[in-house]
């Protein structure tokens, strides 16, 4: 085979419903919503094409509150399940991930940030970041959240996020926006292969075997103190993942995640030929932050400038590891910073 | 009398006196025993009173946020058919907040059996209004009596199910035992106990045979209803029983065998 048959132009939605597919992805669950629909499109296809003897089960849901209990039943029966949604739809799915967290659920959802708060618009936005960072459901669970910056990387982080989901027995969500998911890319299909899952805790009847609890109810005090000892245990052997882009010797040091890391590389490739040492500190997973990743980049670096797609979110977070001045170079609305822009902003 | 597999050896229910919700996770674990299938057996756990049951049943289960059993039951079903996925919800739980949920597995026809525990209030926070309050009851919410003016009539679910038609199996019964006065003291019939147990097998039936099921129980709530064990029996039959008459709404694969 050569790599003709492999490499293909896909558009984002396209390559992340194939990814999803090659990954291993059981059962998906969804209701449409802009600008995440066409992942959902994609998937009805690929399912009804029968492209994988594993994709069993897909149907569209009543509501995302329904999508999320959905995958609460197929994940907590031990299975890889899905969903993609947006800003209002994640909204709705806050209960369910907070219950799935304490009940240690593995589920995966695609979150396609559009312009919030509110109706907002369907253009891109990071707005989403402290939601889904620091409180994605009541009671303080935390989701594992990665943040992709190209096609190829999301569709690599479909696959890391079903590994990650079952390892850790957590919900995983992947942070993105509508850029992402309408870009065209060349990538390459095989590099992906089903993740393999070990289900023996799962919830499927007791089948000769002991009976297997799911479960977030915990009434005594000191029995749950122990329970939620035992969750930041885990939480804290999740390893956190950053990409330095010349930082080594920046003096200007962009933090950027998603589309924006993108934008921010060029800008600063295109400032190191003006002679302006910039680089770029990429994290990779917002949830865990990989604050020790910053602070080792940033130790050389005069000016730290975080951009991001919304008022200051994430920026309160490289201000906490770094203890320092940070500028913020913010866009909002559904605007997106291009390169000129950022450079024109940081003089 | 003998140990049944499905209950946790030597553990007592926890509900208030006089409650029938233990007696239908008694008569469930009897069901799954003389079917055969308390080893395929999952349980949703719903949000009320009827949450204890992981503490009395020792089969696997799944809590399920308020209202949202029939999607996390749903969930379980589609990628393992071959399990048997049931729930207890309360009227609350099911036609409250969990409307959408409920509606939406019937109207798919998903291969579950919810049982629904009808006791017209909300028992586990307190006994404020419930969707099937019947006019002019007293609750916590409702301090002059339920005005359906305002807030429109009971919500009767067999008869809404019932205009679907995915679902296979549809019946209320009366599961607070009626109290019989003999000269110097009270019995209670095991009448009703015994239709419940039918209606149970039944819908665990339909379930085998690739159909959904619902089952409306008919109990009491006596803490709530501030009333003494036996009037809450009688208002019960005298009350609920006339407001929601136990009927055979939908028998498609022709398993009910409860005598009329
Ligand atoms: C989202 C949410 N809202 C409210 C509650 C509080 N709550 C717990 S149980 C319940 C009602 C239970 O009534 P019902 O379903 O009739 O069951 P019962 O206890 O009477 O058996 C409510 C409102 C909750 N747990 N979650
Ligand atoms: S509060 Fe009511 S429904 Fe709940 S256990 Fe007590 S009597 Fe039963």
């Amino acid at each position: 085979m050569g790599w003709l048959q492999v490499k293909r132009l896909l558009m984002g939605a396209e390559a992340i419903a194939e990814a999803a597919i090659n990954s291993g992805l059981e059962a998906y669950f969804g209701y449409p919503i802009t600008p995440s629909s066409e992942i959902m499109e994609n998937l009805a296809v690929l399912y009804a094409s029968h492209r994988s003897d594993r994709f069993r089960v897909y149907f569209q849901s009543a509501s995302e509150v329904e999508s999320i209990n959905l995958l609460m039943g197929a994940g907590a029966a031990g299975h890889i399940t899905m969903t993609a949604t947006s800003g209002p739809g994640l909204s709705l799915m806050a209960e369910g991930i907070s219950y799935a967290y304490t009940s240690e659920i593995p589920l995966v959802i695609i979150n396609v940030n559009r312009g919030g708060p509110g109706l907002g618009n369907v253009a891109p936005e990071q707005s989403d970041y402290l939601f889904v960072t620091k409180s994605l459901g009541h009671g303080g669970s935390k989701p594992i959240v990665l943040a992709p910056s190209s096609i190829k990387e999301a569709m690599g982080q479909v696959r890391m996020a079903f590994e990650l989901s079952f390892k850790y027995r957590i919900p995983v969500i992947i942070l993105t926006d509508a850029i992402i998911i309408h870009m065209l890319e060349s990538v390459d299909l095989d590099q992906l292969t089903p993740v393999s899952v070990d289900a023996n805790w799962s919830a499927r009847g007791r089948n000769g075997g002991a009976r297997h609890l799911i479960n977030s109810i915990y009434l005594e005090p000191a029995e749950f103190s122990k329970i939620k000892a035992g969750l930041e245990e885990k939480w804290k052997t999740i390893e956190p993942l950053g990409e330095c882009f010349m930082c080594n010797d920046a003096e200007t040091l962009f933090v950027a995640y998603g589309i924006s890391a993108r934008i921010a590389m060029e800008a600063a490739s295109n400032m190191r030929e003006n002679n302006i040492m910039a680089g770029v500190f990429r994290p990779i997973t917002l949830n865990p932050f990989p604050g020790k990743m910053l602070v080792d980049a940033a130790k050389n670096s005069r000016r730290i400038i975080v951009v991001e797609m919304n008022e200051g979110q994430m920026v309160l977070d490289v201000q906490y590891w770094l203890r320092r001045d940070v500028e913020l170079i913010p866009f909002n609305g559904g605007i997106y910073p291009s390169t000129e822009e950022v450079i024109e902003r940081c003089k | 009398m003998k140990q049944l597999s499905a209950i946790i050896p030597g553990a007592v229910n926890t509900y208030c006196p006089g409650c029938e919700h233990g007696l239908l996770l008694k008569l469930i674990a009897m069901a799954l025993e003389e079917l055969g299938i308390t080893e395929k057996a999952v349980m949703v756990g719903s949000v009320g009173c009827s949450t204890l049951a992981f503490k009395f049943l020792n089969i696997d289960y799944v809590q399920a946020p308020h209202g949202r059993a029939p999607a996390v039951m749903t969930g379980i079903k589609e990628v393992e058919p071959d399990s048997i996925v049931f729930a207890v919800q309360g009227d609350g739980d099911a036609l409250s907040i969990g409307l959408q949920e409920l509606f939406y597995a019937a109207n798919r026809g998903i291969p579950v059996s919810i049982f629904m525990y009808n006791n017209m209030v909300f028992g586990m926070t307190g006994g404020q209004m419930a969707p099937t309050t019947p006019e002019g009851m007293v609750t916590m919410t409702t301090p002059y009596g339920r005005d359906t003016a305002k807030s429109g009539p009971p919500i009767y679910s067999c008869e809404m199910l019932s205009g679907l038609s995915k679902p296979s199996y549809i019946r209320r019964v009366i599961i607070a035992p009626k109290p019989i006065q003999l000269k110097d003291r009270v019995m209670y019939s095991s009448r009703e106990a015994n239709q419940s147990y039918k209606a149970i097998i039944s819908a665990f039936k339909t379930q085998m045979k690739g159909g959904f099921s619902y089952v409306e129980f008919l109990g009491t709530c006596n803490v709530n209803w501030k009333m003494s064990i036996l009037d809450s029996k009688k208002y019960a039959h005298n009350v609920s029983a006339k407001v929601y008459q136990p009927a055979l709404f939908r028998d498609k694969f022709g398993v009910d065998f409860i005598e009329s």
